[in-house]
């Protein structure tokens, strides 16, 4: 009977995300990140297989714990997961806990991601068939566990980040967590050469297999062997397992539906006496108390900290002046959605005249004021510390640059490209989820580290031309890009305010269907064409032609990588790159014309 | 006639195939107490929004003192106070702290800003709250800390989208007598509601706004037409049975 209900409720929550999801295509917008999201998925999904398809189960179980890591990072940067269908939404029903988070598992699976990962885990068949049929047979409930198994790892990482990110420590440890398990995953690729050159790989593989998402392949490579016990064992420890952390998950979901989320008192006020001392005190309000404010800042700083510091593991000291610079990249991406995080606030800039000057340049402020002493603090202390006397000039340089520049860019961010959220006060218990536009927010913070980052290439050029020299074309182009991209954002909030707050407001829809009407008049196929054009358009220009060009400049040609002109002899390598990158340039060409002439052409449709 | 404190012309609004907004046009003389009424979704506060230069319109314009809102918007929202619906605070603030700070940045002299803060708390029974954060106000001191931030630079007219919603009986008798001091002050004041009794007993004239348009406007009396209010409304837009018939399940 309680299964009955229980299959009832997971019918019908099924039934609700799937008609949410049939939503969502009906949004151009939505379309082009979920295809862009698949489309990287499968790749990585059929990568998956092809380890899988080599024999290589070494490899294998790798990328099996890297699925699971990504399971469990990846809603803390795309803003608490998937939650089309949020536990609030279902608070009233006279449901036990237990029916409705086993219902909310299942309506889970519906979705784009967990097909992927059903279609990564696939590679348990592909390495079982190789052993033996009973071996491909065991492969089957293996992944299902497997995949089950991701997704509650997933729901429960989220449900206790909430709970610690509702109060001030539990913000910074959570904060500090996930640093480092993002900076491990992404010095990745720099331990993936120390990986395959030393016997790391043993170990690593070692502990890939002992960790819950190598216990699939376990059993199936105990079936290979005929070693039905074995083969028996870590599937039944997968049960238990997704037993133990649905039980878990349950209990949150119940303290998150039912526990108030009242803040604590606060301090006396900041004193301001006119309007951009009032605007900058209004600003630091929300960096101090704020909790997901203060857990971005906490981030980005030991994000900086760890990447750098993780090769110290090898006695390698080289990175170490890096970290304040890396602390301010991050923390310009963690920033980009300043507007979008205040939601439909702005009212009250809009509605006081003249304030969006003094708003736009207090963000600015706080954000240097956050993370200007810091970074520069650790970047001193580390260059001493690393004892390389060559890296001041360079660090010296970089710093200033980068703080002026993510200064201007998390603005102009802001201002351009905002990312509507929910209303704080309407917010749900997961303080990670802030809207519907996890994809978006994602993509954003991507974008902003690319950005920030090469807002330092003039003063790194120019440092490791003439040394010292950078230093002043570091302060410059920082102090010009801080005051010029300032000043563009402040301009487009004066004069397109009402639209963003529109935006913030009601979504994409309103914006959506405008250009919609704008685009209707090019044909389809080529929509698709520009669009995708645009997507992968970095994917030529970028890691297959600058950063090869680089590896090249600077003589590391050791690590090929998926760098396909250090593949080739040398004299064809440039030519491979230059291909590379007008086919890229080409891209972006196609795609931007093809948009630009769309809203050409629509005015004179509309009239 | 009077000249007017606040004009709509011909505001249009139209998201994707649905025109929400359709050639509204009204005017509020000054000095009035100007009631707009609707049904749900009648677009009150779309036009209300475009109206105070939240939202950018289709067609059409609003003047505030004759400033037009959309060509000269930094001198025409010096003149208005706007309580909008539905929309955001700095939630990180308390109280005063957001009074405080809007109020500097509209360049009031600090010790005027710290007068008029500390007042409008204690008469909108603010101040004993004065620890919490808005994050953690309830959607009716919301409303009132909306008040005090449309009060505070003391405009000469007032744009409030359902001002007491969700406000108990003893704030809302405060906010009536603000209100009426503030039209006996030669203010104006325009102000969106669905609860009939309440216009009727505060405005002077009112607008009915359905499907986007003006479909009645004038002093109360006029739009009365004789009977009550409520009964006027009902007739304007369109009367429904429904609600008598069907649902016999519920008294099973």
């Amino acid at each position: 009977m309680a299964l009955g209900l229980t299959y009832a409720t997971s019918h019908t929550l099924v039934r609700m995300r799937l008609s949410s999801f049939r939503h969502a295509l009906k949004d151009q917008n939505r379309v082009s990140w979920i295809g862009a999201g698949a489309f990287c998925g499968l790749v990585l999904a059929g990568g998956t297989i092809w380890v899988a398809a080599r024999g290589d189960n070494d490899g294998l179980v790798v990328a099996l714990g890297i699925w699971m890591l990504g399971w469990v990072v990846g809603p803390l940067f795309a803003g608490g997961g998937d939650e089309t269908l949020k536990p609030e939404y279902f608070s009233m029903l006279p449901l036990p806990p237990r029916t409705l988070s086993t219902g909310l598992l299942v309506a889970a699976v519906a979705g784009v991601a967990p097909v992927i990962s059903l279609v990564a885990l696939l590679s348990l068949v592909v390495a079982g068939a190789q052993l033996s049929v009973a071996a491909a047979l065991i492969a089957l409930p293996a992944l299902v566990l497997q995949l089950f198994c991701f997704i509650l790892a997933s729901r429960l990482a989220v449900a206790v980040y909430g709970v610690l990110l509702q109060v001030r420590s539990g913000a910074v440890l959570a904060a500090v967590v996930n640093a480092f398990i993002l900076a491990f995953a992404a010095q990745g690729w720099a331990l993936i050469v120390a990986y395959v050159s030393t016997d790391v790989q043993g170990t690593v593989a070692t502990a890939a297999r002992i960790a819950p998402s190598g216990w699939g392949l376990a059993a199936v490579e105990a079936a290979g062997r005929g070693d039905w016990l074995e083969a028996l064992l870590p599937l039944v420890g997968l049960v238990l397992l997704a037993a133990v952390m649905l039980i878990a998950w349950s209990a949150l979901l119940v303290r998150r539906t039912t526990a108030s989320h009242m803040s604590h008192k606060v301090r006396r006020p900041l004193s301001a006496d006119g309007p951009s001392s009032a605007a900058a005190a209004k600003e630091l309000r929300s960096w101090t108390r704020d909790l997901l404010y203060g857990h971005k800042a906490v981030f980005a700083v030991s994000y900086g900290l760890f990447f750098c510091m993780m090769p110290l593991a090898l006695k390698a000291t080289y990175m170490l002046p890096w970290a304040g610079p890396a602390a301010v990249i991050m923390a310009g991406a963690m920033a980009s959605n300043l507007y979008g995080a205040d939601g439909t606030a702005l009212w009250t800039t809009l509605m006081t005249p003249g304030s969006a000057g003094p708003d736009v340049r207090a963000r600015q402020r706080a954000f240097l004021l956050v993370f200007g002493p810091l970074t520069v603090l650790i970047t001193v202390l580390f260059t001493w510390w690393a004892g390389d006397a060559g890296a001041w000039p360079l660090v010296l340089s970089v710093l200033p640059a980068l703080l002026g520049g993510a200064a201007g860019l998390i603005v102009a961010c802001s201002v351009w490209a905002a990312v509507p959220t929910t209303d704080a006060h309407k917010r749900s218990g997961n303080p990670l989820n802030s809207g519907e536009n996890e994809g978006e927010t994602m993509g954003l913070v991507y974008v902003m580290l690319v950005l920030v980052s090469v807002s330092a290439a003039p003063a790194l050029v120019a440092a490791l031309y003439w040394s010292w020299w950078g230093v002043p074309i570091g302060l410059l182009s920082g102090v010009l890009a801080w005051w010029y991209l300032g000043r563009l954002a402040i301009n487009r909030l004066e004069q397109r305010g009402p639209e963003l707050l529109t935006l913030l407001r009601h979504g994409r829809t309103v914006e959506e269907a405008k250009k919609k009407a704008q685009y209707e008049s090019i044909p389809r196929w080529k929509r698709t064409l520009a669009g995708f054009c645009l997507g992968f358009a970095a994917i030529p220009l970028f890691p297959q032609a600058l950063v090869p060009a680089i590896f090249l400049l600077t003589g590391n040609a050791d690590t090929k990588s998926w760098f396909l002109a250090l593949y080739v002899a040398n004299p064809l390598r440039w030519l491979v790159i230059a291909g590379m990158a007008v086919l890229g340039l080409g891209m972006y060409a196609y795609g931007g014309l093809t948009y630009y002439n769309a809203r050409k052409v629509s005015p004179a449709e509309a009239g | 006639m009077e000249s007017a404190a606040f004009e709509l012309v011909g505001l249009t609004k139209v998201f994707g195939e649905e025109r929400a907004v359709d050639g509204l046009s009204l005017s509020v003389p000054t000095g009035s107490f100007f009631g707009m009424l609707g049904p749900n979704g009648a677009g009150k506060t779309t036009s209300l929004s475009m109206a105070v230069g939240l939202l950018r319109p289709d067609e059409g314009t609003a003047r505030i003192f004759g400033v037009d809102v959309w060509d000269e918007p930094t001198k025409a929202k010096a003149l208005v106070g706007v309580l909008p619906d539905g929309l955001g605070m700095p939630e990180r603030l308390t109280g005063r702290e957001v009074l405080t700070y809007l109020g500097l940045l509209r360049g009031l002299p600090e010790d005027e800003v710290r007068r008029r803060t500390s007042e409008l708390l204690e008469v909108l029974e603010l101040d004993h709250e004065d620890e919490k954060q808005v994050i953690g106000y309830s959607t009716g001191m919301r409303k009132k800390l909306g008040l005090a931030v449309a009060l505070l630079h003391a405009p000469r007219l007032l744009v409030l989208d359902e001002p007491f919603e969700a406000v108990d009986p003893v704030s809302a008798a405060t906010i009536r007598t603000i209100l009426n001091r503030f039209i006996a002050g030669g203010g104006s004041v325009v102000m969106s509601s669905h609860v009939m009794a309440l216009v009727e007993q505060l405005c002077d004239r009112v607008a009915v706004v359905a499907d986007g348009k003006v479909v009645a406007s004038g002093t109360v009396s006029e739009v009365q037409a004789g009977g009550s209010l409520e009964d006027a409304f009902v007739s304007l837009v369109g009367a429904s049975t429904r609600g008598a018939e069907g649902l016999s399940w519920l008294s099973a």
